[in-house]
């Protein structure tokens, strides 16, 4: 009782920080963690992907964003490497080509590396404790997206010859558009609700791996 | 039956005959084809080629309608995109007027181009969900000496997507149950409330995660320290052996590819300006 009451009161600063004593190291359960975000991204990327396309696994409304930058900034590099690869899997069952979605890589791995880099850079708490915590996730949020929606547009499709100069507009917008808008939807209340379990779990990454 | 990832063929089907890897070549290399080709005929001749080996290989074709809003909002897309969104082009050679907005021949024929080399990529796709199951994936990477954590976590997570789906269904049949109901509401309210959805789902798998866990190292798993350098015997892969039809198929996509290639770059075989359809196309617009 006495551990759970002094759990209750981690300083966002303690979240990140391991304590004197403290033992960790990369475990099975991150392995789990990693394929079982995968699987949840595969279903929930997939549903925005297949009801609200723009085309080549663009979106107006991107659910799979949540678990992408909740994942990466609850689990770290587990996060981040799900966060790149289930995509992969939900743009293939929504009808994206195989190597334009190999393509998307790098985007998603910087939308879903950013918001952790910066909770764990700045020391912001993922219960979103301060108006500060809020501000950090959300302009994580924006130049992450901003970073996909230039990438993709501009070097996937324009590479593979998809679009006109004149239409990469309508994507970068489609592309920044559908990824802000869900994770203002999902992110913060996902965090809200569920951090304050999860920071408690074995699962949850203090550093990048552990 | 045998349920793959996108529906299920019956345990009849040639497609059985050949070994998952060869499946996955035929993902990687043919995925690839229509990159090389402009002729819109060429790549359209590739997608019947297609689904006539989804047909061949007793596919359910219609799992293939939730893929016919996608080719049709894509070929929208597609067609708005190059020719409303396509900006003004004087050089260009205007064949329509729609609302103002000057319709060029060279817009529309490079998006007949674009979406003609979409439908076949995605068809490759569509044909290797249709046909793989789980497992055949899994044998397909650890035949490429893929290492054990990496099918296993790619096993993991394709399961894991199964049980999410589920998951997904009892949150929602829960909540039903309670009173929420969606029916006649409009999109943003559905879009807001789906995170109803999302909390539970995230809830259930962090608990699947500890159960996971618990499995796995009850059971002598490591993928990390000494444990983790026992060789494994490896059971799935012992009930797939290449045959000599498969090295056949092999080499027949490699030599596809390669024939495929000199046409394209070396001799031009596949370019705009060779293809028919587009000639014809061009003499009924003008």
């Amino acid at each position: 009782m006495a551990t759970a009451v002094k759990k209750s009161e981690m300083t966002a600063e303690e979240i990140w920080t391991v304590q004197p004593g403290e033992r960790r190291s990369v475990g099975v359960i991150h392995i789990v963690i990693l394929a079982l975000l995968i699987g949840i991204g595969f279903v929930v990327g997939a549903f925005g992907s297949i009801s609200f396309p723009l085309g080549f696994g663009v979106n107006f409304f991107w659910t799979g964003i949540a678990v992408q930058q909740v994942g990466a900034i609850w689990f770290g590099g587990w996060g981040v490497l799900a966060g790149a690869i289930f995509p992969f899997f939900s743009n293939a069952i929504a009808g994206t080509p195989f190597y334009v979605s190999l393509a998307y890589v790098p985007a998603n791995a910087v939308q879903a590396f950013l918001p952790a880099w910066a909770f764990r850079k700045f020391k912001a708490d993922p219960r979103l404790k301060s108006g500060r915590d809020y501000l950090i996730l959300f302009i994580a949020m924006v130049v992450s997206s901003a970073f996909g929606a230039l990438w993709s547009p501009l070097v996937v499709l324009r590479g593979f010859g998809l679009l006109t100069t004149e239409s990469v507009p309508l994507f970068i917008w489609g592309w920044f558009g559908g990824n802000v808008i869900a994770g203002i939807v999902f992110n913060f209340i996902l965090l809200k609700a569920l951090s304050a379990v999860v920071i408690r779990t074995p699962a949850f990454v203090k550093r990048w791996w552990s | 039956m045998n349920k793959t990832l996108l529906g299920y063929v019956p345990k009849e089907s040639p497609i059985y005959e050949v070994h998952p890897f060869v499946k996955l070549f035929f993902l990687l290399v043919v995925s690839l084809f229509p990159l090389f080709v402009a002729a819109p005929e060429w790549n359209f001749g590739l997608l019947v080629f297609l689904l006539l080996l989804m047909f061949l290989c007793r596919i359910d074709m219609r799992t293939l309608r939730i893929y016919v809003p996608v080719a049709i909002s894509m070929g929208s897309i597609i067609l708005l995109s190059y020719t409303v969104l396509g900006g003004r082009h004087a050089e260009f050679q205007v064949v329509a007027n729609v609302f103002g907005f000057p319709i060029y021949w060279e817009r529309l024929r490079d998006a007949l181009v674009v979406y003609f080399r979409i439908l076949p990529m995605i068809a490759t796709m569509v044909f290797f969900l249709s046909t793989s199951r789980e497992r055949d994936v899994i044998v397909a990477m650890r035949s490429i000496k893929m290492p054990f954590v990496v099918t296993y976590v790619f096993a993991m997570a394709l399961r894991s997507a199964g049980m999410v789906l589920e998951d997904f269904h009892i949150v929602r049949q829960a909540e039903q149950a309670r009173g929420f109901d969606t029916t006649g509401k409009s999109l943003a309210y559905k879009i807001r409330k789906y995170v109803m959805y999302m909390i539970p789902l995230f809830a259930l798998s962090l608990r699947r995660a500890e159960e996971f866990t618990n499995a796995l190292v009850a059971r002598g798993y490591s993928f990390t320290g000494k444990a983790a350098k026992i060789k494994r015997a490896d059971y799935v892969l012992t009930h797939y052996s290449y045959k000599i039809h498969d090295y056949i198929l092999i080499l027949l996509i490699t030599a596809a590819f390669g024939v495929l290639l000199y046409l394209s770059l070396g001799l031009g075989f596949f370019e705009l300006d060779k293809s028919q359809f587009i000639q014809w196309l061009h003499q009924i617009l003008s």
